[in-house]
């Protein structure tokens, strides 16, 4: 995470938890960047990354584990889904390639 | 070859679900994200841990931003 914020990157976590979860989480985990709360799902469909579960013949919907990086355009210059996203060294190498400007 | 790299994720978010109760899994839709590296990313308002609105749009022009989307607070996931 300081690699993060010093190559000039903010972090936001985003689930559909509420506010109110995530702050709690915030706090057992100590994370220091914002959790923020997609509880209508609008971001996770916007984004498509909706994961759709089928549990006792009900569905249910959340999010699929992705890391996106927007660099300061606001393009996106990665997006790294499921199993890779969880180690953050390639969200880390991609932000410190990036433009200081 | 995609239908391939398909069944791998399922089988590893099965893998990963299998900590902590058991959840029972018939069934997992994954919807892939449309957006590709150089595509524009989407804005959005939500709100914080804090109950603060975060406007992704406000970092444009100031801050590179990573947007790690998570499952759920609590779990292993």
């Amino acid at each position: 995470m300081a690699k993060l914020e010093a190559s000039d990157a903010v972090v936001f976590g985003i689930s559909i938890d509420s506010p109110a979860a995530n702050n709690a989480f915030a706090e057992k985990i100590g994370v220091t960047f914002p959790l923020l709360s997609d509880m209508n799902r609008k971001v996770l469909k916007e984004y498509g990354i909706l994961k759709m579960y089928n549990v006792q013949k009900e569905e249910y919907d959340w999010a699929q584990r992705t890391t996106f990086v927007v660099d300061k355009k606001g393009v996106i210059q990665s997006v790294e889904e499921e199993a890779s996203a969880i180690n953050p060294n390639n969200a880390v190498a991609v932000c410190t390639k990036l433009p200081k400007k | 070859m995609r239908s391939i790299s398909f069944t791998s994720m399922i089988v590893v978010a099965a893998l990963a679900g299998s900590v902590g109760a058991a959840r029972p899994q018939e069934d997992v839709k994954v919807s892939h994200t449309s957006l590709k590296a150089g595509d524009m990313a989407p804005d959005f308002t939500l709100l914080d841990n804090k109950w603060k609105q975060i406007h992704l749009s406000d970092y444009r022009g100031k801050k590179n931003v990573v947007l790690a989307f998570y499952v759920l607070a609590f779990t292993e996931g």
